[in-house]
């Protein structure tokens, strides 16, 4: 699936370390979400909307 | 980075101290107790080579609680199982044993290994990180698709005699080999998809 997430964090000016704290995850996780390499969970995408303030599929796209 | 903070360094050197410490005893140079006493030694590499692992995967942002709780059951379990090995081999070696106590003399090695696969369920519940999680039932999988492959394939060979006996202990080891090899391929994709060593992409 593909996603924003590069675009929403470069626009935050967070680094992938900076976004993985805020979701209590590690940092490898946002780099293979980030390069599609592993969609996450329902309910981490929803945490992953909520940081962004944005809804899920603003941030995850139809393939 | 300095050699002795690299965790391949200090597996390099268990691999190469068991097969110098197998060479010595296959041909004799040593006795199985002196050669039992070599082994806890090269299994003490263990530690630096837990603490470098960690290191690196803290460094790589791959280091979760879960992860910690793991590493620090794995390496009391394996210590268990070179005690528990050490000492069913030399009581075996030394005394003529009835089938009962036999069965008891086995249930030595047994035991922490059976602590080492508790430790990787424990693992697989406690991590709250899904990828890492992910990843670590991906390599168990890998792991378990080596056994099936290498037994099914090994015992037809037996079967049809072309390739002797070997004991059914093997499938862990085959297995843990196979879950290695299977982290390993991973951590290759990551690279090919721009993930070289956990650096900020």
């Amino acid at each position: 699936m593909k996603n924003r997430l590069k675009v929403l964090r470069a626009e935050r000016n967070w680094s992938q370390q900076t976004l993985a704290e805020q979701l209590g995850v590690s940092r490898q996780s946002v780099n293979a979400i980030e390069t599609g390499r592993y969609d996450p969970s329902l309910p981490l995408a929803f945490q992953i909307a909520e940081v962004f303030g944005l809804a899920i599929e603003e941030i995850f796209l139809r393939d | 980075m300095p050699l002795y903070r690299r965790p391949g360094f200090w597996a390099g050197g268990i691999f190469a101290a068991f097969g110098i410490i197998s060479a010595l005893r296959i041909t004799d140079a040593i006795g199985s107790t002196t050669g039992f006493i070599l082994m806890v030694f090269a299994m003490l590499q263990i530690i630096p080579l837990t603490r470098a692992s960690l290191a690196k995967q803290r460094s790589t942002g791959h280091l979760s609680p879960a992860i910690v709780r793991y590493t620090r059951r794995f390496l009391i379990a394996s210590f268990g199982y070179m005690l528990g090995l050490g000492i069913a081999v030399t009581i075996a070696n030394r005394a003529e044993l009835r089938q009962t106590e036999s069965f008891l003399i086995a249930l030595l090695p047994v035991i922490p290994v059976l602590g080492m696969i508790w430790t990787m369920a424990r693992y697989l519940i406690e991590e709250e990180d899904e990828f890492l999680r992910h990843r670590a039932i991906m390599a168990s999988l890998f792991g378990l698709g080596a056994v099936l492959t290498l037994g099914t394939f090994w015992g037809f060979l037996e079967t049809f005699e072309v390739v002797p006996h070997i004991w059914a202990w093997w499938v862990f080891p085959i297995w843990a080999l196979g879950m290695g090899l299977g982290q390993c391929w991973m951590a290759l994709a990551d690279r090919r998809a721009g993930d070289p060593s956990g650096e900020e992409a």
